[in-house]
């Protein structure tokens, strides 16, 4: 894998249009959530819902989340989804998915790779998309819940599939990733899953805070933020990136959203 | 000894998928196509009794069984030898 530019899905639910597009000067903002900050400036004026993923999504172990980016009532809001979507956006061969506009009628969004169907609200999104392959986040209840167990806090999700009149979203993924060094990757990988010690919960209690899996995400703090352990990851991947990029980060995401707050 | 995976304790599975993704990166691999194992959720689980069913390829014999056994975080397999 090359350094690449971002790949953005954009979905228009007012037009039920859609499109791929790439962004090479979006390679500055790593992780999921700068690039959903950057994105939620772009996009800004169509009120987007964003989910954002790193480079890292996917690939390497304890790095799971997604960053679900929205604006509440002029609020910018950040907040992280567990489960399985990152893999599925990872899978899918994107870095973001931007949801904007309002659907005249519920709708279901039905997504494999880079396409995108409007399905009635009647059909089942648990029967869309590619079994084991695939994440469902729906109405479960009075809950918009991801693969029925993950949500977001303060019914942030509720608040946007009500808005924006989405029933429903299934994600599928099925592209195969190049890794340019293999050895080297799974080198690393295996380093990252034996420091299992580091992560800051205890093994089993939850699925998204299982310890030994792809899911621990802020719990691995100790690994992640050590630039070092970044940059040797990005290098694995093919990334060319500096230590600079990556020690300028926080202060381009701050700048980021000091501009859209 | 040929040696079998075995799914002997599924419905210990939270769905973290890491036997699938071990057994593709033995075969080179990073995505789900073509995997050797599925994970599938069970849609008529009731909430916060989430199942999931798993399934398994022949050909993953093929493969270094151990080592997917092992990175099942919950201990949903075995290893049989065969004669």
């Amino acid at each position: 894998m090359e350094t690449r530019p971002r790949k953005i899905l954009s979905i228009d639910l007012t037009k039920k249009e859609y499109e791929v597009k790439s962004f090479e000067d979006l390679n500055s903002y790593i992780g999921g959530v700068g690039l959903g900050f950057k994105l939620m400036e772009m996009y800004y004026d169509k009120n987007p819902l964003i989910f954002a993923v790193g480079p890292l999504n996917g690939l390497f172990p304890f790095a799971s989340k997604t960053a679900v980016v929205i604006n509440n009532d002029g609020v910018i809001e950040d907040v992280y989804l567990g489960g399985s979507i990152s893999l599925r956006i990872r899978y899918a061969g994107l870095d973001a998915i931007v949801i904007h506009g309002t659907s005249q009628e519920k709708t279901i969004l039905d997504i494999t790779n880079a396409g995108v169907s409007f399905k009635d609200p009647s059909e089942d999104p648990e029967a869309l998309g590619l079994p084991g392959k695939r994440s469902v986040i729906k109405v479960d209840g009075s809950k918009i819940l991801l693969g029925g167990y993950f949500t977001t806090p303060e019914h942030y999700l509720e608040k946007e599939f009500t808005d924006k009149n989405i029933s429903g979203i299934v994600v599928t993924g099925t592209e195969l990733i190049n890794i340019k060094d293999f050895d080297k990757y799974e080198d690393l990988y295996k380093k990252i899953l034996n420091r299992k010690d580091e992560l800051s919960v205890l093994e089993g209690t939850y699925p998204s805070v299982l310890l030994h899996s792809l899911v621990a995400c802020q719990y691995a703090d100790r690994i992640y933020t050590d630039v070092g352990v970044v940059f040797s990851c990005l290098n694995a991947l093919g990334y060319n990136y500096t230590h600079e990029d990556i020690e300028n980060l926080p202060k381009l995401i701050e700048q980021t959203l000091r501009r859209i707050s | 000894m040929p040696k079998i995976l075995k799914i002997s304790f599924p419905e210990k599975c939270v769905g973290c998928e890491m036997c699938a993704i071990e057994a593709q990166r033995q075969l080179r691999k990073i995505g789900l196509e073509g995997a050797l194992i599925r994970v599938f959720r069970n849609t008529n689980s009731k909430l916060g009794n989430i199942e999931y069913a798993l399934e398994i390829d022949p050909r993953i014999s093929s493969l270094n069984v151990d080592k997917i056994q092992k990175i099942c975080p919950k201990g949903v397999f075995e290893v049989e030898e065969t004669d």
